[in-house]
């Protein structure tokens, strides 16, 4: 690229008959102005839902998607949306792990996770990440954990405090910023499996996997692909199932061969670690660009 | 701008300061950290290739806001600003790592002392002393307000 492109955008003067463009100042007031009515209107993680209000945005819309919901609610009775700010994958991940130990009381998977997420502070370091960057952000995480496993009389102040936190700026955010930094150093210390994917994910791929996981992975509001999904369940030994639900007319799943009615696409992400058959943990739902997070019934 | 600090990162800040005490980046000393919120660093011009700016002394002025470090803080040169193809006279930077969204580099696992670093190195590389194109107007149009509201291009990271 030529040097002299690059810089501060500067406001060419408006031809005559072309629209003015919006000054910088315009843009980001815009900008500001959609991201505050988007924190408005939905917190870092929403409430639960039945799926049939899914359904309800798209009764005047995309017939397939209505007919996918339709098919899905046999598996799923409720959801729980996420804002989409390019976290939505880490953060609706987190919460539905954390949900789930809460609502599990699954001692066990506490100290497993407790464990493995005390095990990555050796790893980041030897992976090249100051202690100084993290530490806060895993003991936020750590914290969680804990708070969830602790015995109590009744799940709804526990249940409460876990949604009041991942509602949180800051809580939220660390622990999602945590997550961040363990998949990029994941995905840097198995380098030579994740490479052959980053240069099949653009056009102009990053020349390496350490500045792919700074431009793409490390930074807030980045959002996540299959390989960030790849990379964090096996480094945290998760199993994720994700739905993948889009407009596509295609009889899917198999099982309807010449069927007109169509299904969503599931896919498992197991890791390596795992015995066959692993139940899945967490279940979201993909829509293109977004993740939500949803519950079995 | 507001300064209430998010315990985090008022943890964080600190942090950086005691391991910028331990081992202060290469050319670079803290000249203010009073309040915590506010950095005054000077930098020595690096020897670098062609010594350009080998015998200068910079100021750089750091201003962490309540997000950190999940967002990046301010960072501009304090007048006189280097003459560099990246740099305005305002003290401006057109360097991605120091912006988040749209195309910036900013990442939370980075540190103030790996910033001044990438700074000194991106002034040792530079081949010509030479300023932005429209430098002049940018500065009359944007002033001395934050870097963070102009939209930036980065398409040269390497001057």
């Amino acid at each position: 690229m030529d040097a002299a492109s690059s810089g501060a955008q500067t406001e060419p003067a408006p031809a005559a008959g072309a629209p003015e463009r919006p000054s910088d100042e315009e843009i980001l007031a815009q900008q500001n102005l959609i991201r505050a009515e988007q924190a408005q209107r939905s917190e870092y993680v929403g409430n639960e839902e039945p799926l049939s209000a899914l359904k309800e945005e798209y009764i005047n819309g995309n017939q397939n998607f209505v007919q996918k919901i339709s098919k899905l609610e046999s598996a799923y009775g409720r959801f729980r949306r996420t804002r989409g700010d390019g976290n939505c994958f880490f953060r609706g991940f987190v919460y539905a792990y954390l949900e789930g130990l809460l609502l599990g009381r699954d001692t066990a998977e506490c100290s497993r996770i407790t464990a493995v997420v005390q095990g990555w502070k050796m790893r980041l370091v030897e992976g090249g990440f100051q202690e100084l960057v993290f530490e806060d952000a895993m003991d936020l995480l750590l914290d969680q954990v804990a708070s969830v496993s602790k015995p109590d009389s009744g799940s709804g102040p526990q249940h409460e405090q876990l949604l009041i936190n991942m509602r949180d700026d800051t809580v939220s955010n660390m622990i999602v910023m945590f997550l961040r930094l363990v998949t990029s150093c994941e995905v840097q210390r198995r380098e030579d499996h994740f490479f052959p994917f980053i240069m099949g994910m653009y056009d102009e791929p990053p020349p390496t996997v350490e500045l792919f996981c700074q431009r793409f992975v490390e930074p807030m509001g980045e959002e996540s692909d299959h390989l960030h999904i790849v990379a964090v369940t096996d480094a945290l030994q998760i199993p994720v199932r994700v739905v993948y639900l889009d407009s596509s007319g295609h009889p899917g799943g198999g099982s309807g061969a010449g069927g007109a009615d169509l299904d969503a696409t599931v896919h498992d992400f197991v890791p390596d670690a795992c015995p066959p058959g692993t139940q899945p943990r967490v279940h979201l739902l993909y829509r293109p660009g977004h993740y939500d997070i949803l519950y079995p019934r | 701008m507001a300064k209430t600090l998010s315990s985090v990162a008022q943890r964080r800040i600190q942090s950086e300061l005691t391991e910028w005490m331990r081992s202060p980046p290469e050319g670079c000393c803290l000249e203010s950290c009073e309040p915590m919120t506010s950095w005054v660093v000077v930098m020595q011009g690096p020897e670098g290739h062609s010594r350009l700016y080998a015998d200068e002394v910079f100021r750089l002025r750091i201003d962490f806001g309540e997000q950190y470090p999940l967002d990046p803080p301010d960072v501009v040169f304090l007048a006189p600003a280097p003459i560099h193809p990246h740099i305005y006279s305002n003290g401006h930077i057109c360097l991605d790592i120091l912006y988040s969204g749209n195309n910036g580099g900013w990442s939370p696992a980075l540190t103030m002392s790996k910033v001044v670093l990438s700074l000194r190195s991106m002034l040792a590389s530079a081949t010509e002393k030479k300023k932005p194109p429209g430098d002049a107007e940018y500065c009359a149009r944007v002033g001395n307000r934050s870097p963070k509201l102009s939209r930036w291009q980065f398409e040269d990271d390497k001057v």
